[in-house]
């Protein structure tokens, strides 16, 4: 493990002992069965910028929880510039010297710059809000002079909902390092060498346009001036160009922790993705005979989301789409659906372009969705499991005009069965079944219409153990073998390359990559390269 | 979960500008259009003095329901504090029930009960985690009950001294005192709006109350705070209402919660709250009170009141929200 | 055990299910204690009358509570219909009904609809179109109390005729309460209604036809109001702002959340309401019975609300209460 002693830039003392601003020791977490962080440990010295890398559930948005109060770790010790340390929520972090600048913003749009800086920084009485009396003159020299520490020039007085996305990041880091620095001066007010403030940045640029990647970046290399940052982002050339040092989890534990120097981007995709890095998917089975089209897109875009995006979706055919945060892949599938709104370009279902899309258009279209949300967006928890069965298609249980218990029970009962859910209880409210078996359910739902031409699947196996997971997976083949067609966003790399027969890379809202599975072997490594 | 931060780079300093004084000109244009309508009756010293006796007490209630509505509540238990307060205010002062005489005790003590059942009310929602317009709703009728039971099975109470009676509306400085008293609220209440955190912070929590509770901001505490001077001032209403009737009575406050509820929205902050203010609320009760008056002088039943209030605040609710219609958007 | 179909009943469920009945059971029997002739006396008998349009606005207001909004102008959607049956009954005989119930289930579905467009939270708007119905209400009636002319036995011998000692109209709420349980659970329009008032969002992405089922919840208020307007008619013979029938609104929310029904939507059990209704109509003579003056009880009303929707709202789904 280097140290930071050699490591610091312009302005701070170097040599001075002053112990690592965070040091973690055996960190693990687990949520039940699955272990998101496993026995992490790491440490992070004064003015240091270290890089967080990590494929989607390595559990980097666990450690950063942790890190910020939000979960408190089962085993293991956080020490905050040389202070032994227990976070129980996010002010408790905060008032250790920790701040993170989330990837949504949490700032208030209707206030001032000022009033959004000095808003957080009045519990630990900013000198502007004392007695509960707001200075406003003192309120906006102190929000510029906080501004101008990290180099930036917006006018506090500024409506934060007038400030470009861009500009209110800069806003959010001044304000969190400004917090972060407030309590480390306390804690040592009377060391010269008082601690080291340490802001954690989530994805801050996955949103940016390019010019503003460029005025972040430099904001970022000034943070190192006041103190240590970690920086998680996908996008490895910003990773590569900002940071002293990188770390990469992979299931939950920390394979890699090298100074930038020496390390390259093969080296670093292996160590995300591990051993699977070169092999190949197996050859799809699927014969070349022309399938129909069911679905095509044709340079669908929407304004800051996703541009120019085209696809066809053929009959009994998986079409697998990856990216990263930001890719706009599930917004694409959301426009597919009707359920958001697109700008430019065309969808069209057998043949016909559709006009005025909406939800039930879709579905009257023979197109479905499995959202990636199930609690909030596909499950509906008080009413019985054999009822959402038969939500989306109440005619499959109708006798007449009205509802038949016996046709929904006897439904419910086979596909309970077929997709071996537990507990055996139809009647029981969905919300108290286990997650798996709320997919199972939820992913029923579409599949009793018999006739589906679509569906498209948003991270369908996310949170399922192994066993759901693999009846999931076999229900898809199953489903593919009958003439359906699907849409996935996979969750791993691995589960596009085992079920794709034709994979998309998204990248920033574009498709980067195309891979048709009859013909080419791309491996792991060849799809995170479109990625990042 | 899936947006994506589309915000244009301000909407311009000039729409900005105008709808802080968008609702001026609906006011400016009310007096033009009435006056043209009633030219002897309307633009006179009288009738003015008029409008003024009717806004000040939607007014003092209307300073105190806008830092509710800042924050996203609403407060449906005006009249029922109206009543209750008033009599109590009534009941010990000189009158013709009872010979108490607290002087300006009674106020004070009016002012304390109105307080107080904002309290419970803000304490039932944020403890029970019952929507406020439910726990205020409940509160209405208790408040109403309260009155009842001080009215009791006697005679209506009269207050002795007809001085009281007769203060509210009398104009010794020009402008009629129930209103000097309601502009002294108002600025009082925009001191506080302005420069002090109790009044910064329901901005905050109007605008996005999940990111408030993350920055640590105690949401519950500030609701209290917020109905608080809600009550009190609902209380401070139902006093001059009460030396304007010159008696007690349950019902003093009929009407005011429709009267102030639109005058808060038409005057500029919506009932999701986070934006508009005191100054804006003010300026809503005179276009009403001016909306109203010039009604009636021109022949309009006062029974279409409620009605008018009615049509006004779903106008300007709908208005409010129009922007931010999306098609996933749930709202109850 | 299960077998396919047949539901193990859960002890908490059965809970949920008996507490309305157990409550009304409870108040029932301290007013006979406490008020030795009211079994004998009549007392049911009152109690089921006063009970009736209470129960009928409980009844509309439930649907609506069950997609998570509320009408806060129904009780006045039933005084004006009872206004208007009162001036058309003479001139229109049976027509009268028909068309007044019909015209307050039109202005129920103008609010839905309203509601669904402009996506404005449904106590703003049901609070304005209240006081629009108030103003209404006051200019027909010129604030008079309107009597029927003729033709009053079109609808009083709801009241007049008695089974078992209570009055038929009260049996027939009864069956309007029957009828929407079935409904609600038989029909594809009632199970959209549950799963809107469970999770809205998941409707939605399910294809479910949302705005034009909150227009139903919203019109079948209107019309179960009109059912309400005619009940008070029919025991009156007369209505006015501020007579019978003018103060259903607390009550009436009271006796629907005294019937188990949530205020964060989803659970609507019509016939626990007809429990809820009764309780809500034996609160005037339980407080008198128990010391309470008749002053008061627009206190106990208010109280009564709170608790029971404090009692009733659901803990699991808890997001931010405004």
């Amino acid at each position: 493990m280097t140290t930071a002693a050699g490591q610091t830039a312009s302005g701070r003392e170097p040599g001075a002992n002053r112990p690592p601003v965070l040091e973690l020791n055996g960190i693990t977490k687990s949520f039940g069965p699955l272990v998101a962080v496993d026995n992490l440990s790491l440490v992070i010295g004064p003015n240091e910028v270290v890089g967080l890398l990590g494929e989607n559930g390595a559990g980097k948005s666990t450690l950063l929880k942790i890190l910020t109060g939000v979960h408190q770790p089962d085993k293991g010790s956080i020490t905050v510039n040389g202070k032994k340390v227990t976070l129980r929520n996010p002010q408790e972090a905060n008032a250790a010297g920790i701040g993170i600048v989330h990837q949504e913003q949490s700032l208030f749009t209707n206030l001032s710059v000022a009033e959004n800086i000095v808003m957080g920084l009045s519990k630990q009485g900013a000198r502007s809000t004392r007695f509960g009396l707001y200075r406003w003159g003192q309120v906006n020299r102190d929000a510029a002079a906080i501004l101008a520490r990290i180099g930036s020039r917006i006018d506090p007085r500024t409506k934060m909902s007038d400030l470009s996305f861009a500009h209110r990041q800069m806003v959010e880091i001044g304000r969190t390092i400004e917090i972060a620095r407030e309590t480390t001066r306390a804690l040592d007010a009377s060391d010269a060498d008082h601690g080291t403030p340490l802001v954690i940045l989530d994805e801050p640029t996955s949103v940016l346009e390019r010019n503003e990647t460029e005025i972040l970046e430099r904001e970022i290399r000034k943070l190192k001036d006041v103190g240590s940052v970690i920086f998680v982002s996908h996008r490895l050339e910003e990773v590569l160009r900002i940071c002293d040092r990188l770390v990469v989890m992979r299931h939950g534990r920390l394979v890699a922790d090298r100074p930038v120097g020496n390390i390259t981007e093969d080296e670093l995709f292996e160590l995300m993705i591990g051993q699977g890095a070169r092999s190949q998917a197996p050859a799809s089975a699927k014969a070349d005979a022309p399938a129909k089209a069911v679905l095509t897109v044709d340079s669908l875009s929407r304004r800051h989301t996703f541009h120019d995006v085209s696809f066809t979706v053929f009959q009994g055919r998986v079409t697998a789409i990856v990216g990263t945060v930001g890719s706009g892949r599930e917004d694409v599938c959301r426009a597919i659906f009707g359920a958001e709104a697109f700008d430019g370009g065309t969808i069209t279902v057998d043949g016909a372009p559709v006009r005025g899309w909406s939800v039930r258009k879709a579905i009257a279209a023979g197109i479905g969705y499995l959202p990636s949300e199930r609690g909030v967006e596909s499950v509906v928890g008080g009413l019985s499991a054999a009822r959402n069965l038969t939500l989306t298609y109440p005619d499959k249980a109708r006798a007449g005009a009205l509802l038949s218990p016996a046709l929904r029970n006897r439904l419910a009962n086979l596909w309970f069965e077929r997709l071996d859910v537990r507990p055996r209880d139809i009647g029981l409210e969905l919300e108290r079944f286990s997650g798996g078996n709320q997919q199972k359910v939820a992913l029923a739902k579409w599949l009793i219409a018999g006739d589906l031409k679509v569906l498209i699947l948003d991270h369908p196996l996310r949170g399922l153990d192994p066993g759901a997971s693999a009846a999931v997976n076999e229900l898809i083949r199953e489903a593919c073998r009958g003439g359906a067609a699907f849409i996935l966003l996979a969750d791993t790399l691995e589960e596009a390359l085992d079920l794709g027969d034709e994979i998309l890379v998204m990248r920033d809202g574009c498709v980067t990559a195309r891979f048709d599975m009859a013909r080419e072997h791309p491996t792991s490594l060849d799809l995170l390269e479109k990625m990042v | 979960m899936n947006e994506k931060a589309t915000e244009e780079i301000g909407n311009g300093g000039i729409r900005r500008t105008f709808a802080g004084f968008g609702e001026i000109g609906i006011l400016v244009l009310l007096i033009v259009v009435f006056s043209i309508l009633n030219p002897a009756k309307f633009p006179t010293v009288a009738n003015l003095n008029t409008i003024l006796n009717t806004a000040a007490v939607p007014t003092i209630i209307g300073v105190g329901a806008t830092f509710v509505v800042l924050m996203g509540r609403i407060d449906l238990s005006v009249e029922g504090i109206m009543g209750a307060a008033g009599l109590a205010y009534v009941l010990l002062s000189p009158n013709s029930r009872t010979s108490a005489n607290w002087g300006f005790g009674a106020i004070v003590v009016a002012i304390a009960l109105g307080a107080g059942l904002g309290v419970a009310t803000a304490l039932l929602h944020t403890r029970l985690k019952v929507p406020s317009f439910i726990v205020s709703l409940g509160m209405w009728y208790v408040g109403l009950g309260i009155a009842a039971v001080l009215f009791g099975q006697e005679m209506q109470p009269f207050l002795s001294d007809t001085d009281t009676s007769v203060w509210p509306t009398s104009a010794p400085l020009g402008i009629s005192n129930s209103y000097l008293v309601a502009l002294g609220v108002a600025a009082l209440g925009f001191l506080v709006e302005r420069f002090t955190r109790l009044g910064r912070v329901p901005y905050a929590i109007g605008n996005n109350e999940a990111v408030a509770l993350l920055t640590g901001i105690p949401v519950a505490r500030y609701c209290i705070y917020a109905f608080a001077i809600a009550g009190a001032c609902s209380a401070l209403a139902g006093v001059i209402a009460s030396m304007s009737l010159g008696a007690g009575a349950a019902n003093v406050g009929v009407g005011m919660v429709f009267f102030t509820l639109a005058a808060v929205v038409i005057g500029g902050t919506p009932l999701s709250g986070g934006k508009g203010g005191v100054l804006r609320t003010l300026v809503g009760v005179l276009v009403l009170s001016t909306l109203y008056n010039g009604l009636i002088l021109s022949g309009v039943a006062p029974s279409l009141q409620s009605g008018v209030s009615g049509l006004v605040l779903v106008t300007a609710a709908i208005a409010a929200g129009w922007s931010q219609r999306d098609r996933l958007r749930i709202v109850k | 055990m299960k077998f396919g179909g047949i539901r193990s009943i859960r002890p908490e469920k059965l809970r949920i299910l008996l507490a309305p009945l157990a409550i009304f059971l409870c108040l029932l029997v301290v007013v006979s204690v406490a008020v030795p002739q009211f079994l004998h006396g009549g007392g049911p008998s009152i109690i089921a009358q006063q009970a009736t349009p209470i129960l009928l606005i409980a009844l509309a207001q439930c649907v609506v509570l069950q997609v998570s909004s509320i009408d806060l102008s129904n009780a006045s959607m039933a005084l004006l219909c009872a206004i208007l049956s009162a001036e058309t009954l003479g001139p229109l005989g049976i027509a009268s009904p028909c068309l007044c119930v019909g015209v307050v289930t039109l202005i129920g579905m103008l609010n839905g609809a309203v509601l669904t467009f402009t996506q404005i939270p449904s106590f703003a708007l049901t609070l304005g179109t209240l006081g629009i119905l108030q103003a209404a209400c006051l200019v027909i009636t010129g604030a008079n109390v309107v009597y029927v002319t003729s033709h009053l036995e079109l609808v009083s011998w709801l009241f007049h005729v008695q089974i078992l000692t209570l009055p038929i109209a009260f049996w027939l709420s009864v069956l309007c309460a029957v009828l929407l349980w079935a409904f609600i659970r038989f029909t594809a329009t009632g199970q959209g209604l549950m799963a809107i008032g469970f999770n809205e969002r998941a409707s939605i992405l399910s294809g479910l036809p949302v705005r034009r089922l909150k227009i139903t919840a919203f019109g079948l208020s209107g019309f179960l109001a009109g059912l309400a307007g005619l009940s008070v008619i029919a025991i009156s013979g007369a209505a006015s702002s501020y007579g019978l029938g003018s103060d259903l609104l607390v009550p009436g929310i009271a006796a629907a959340l005294a019937g188990g029904t949530a205020i964060t939507g989803g659970v609507c059990n019509p016939i626990n309401v007809v429990f809820g209704a009764l309780f809500v109509a034996l609160i005037p003579v339980g407080s008198a019975a128990i010391g309470v003056s008749t002053q008061a009880q627009s206190i106990v009303y208010g109280a009564v609300l709170i608790v029971a929707v404090a009692a009733t709202a659901s803990r699991s789904r808890t997001g931010i209460i405004k």
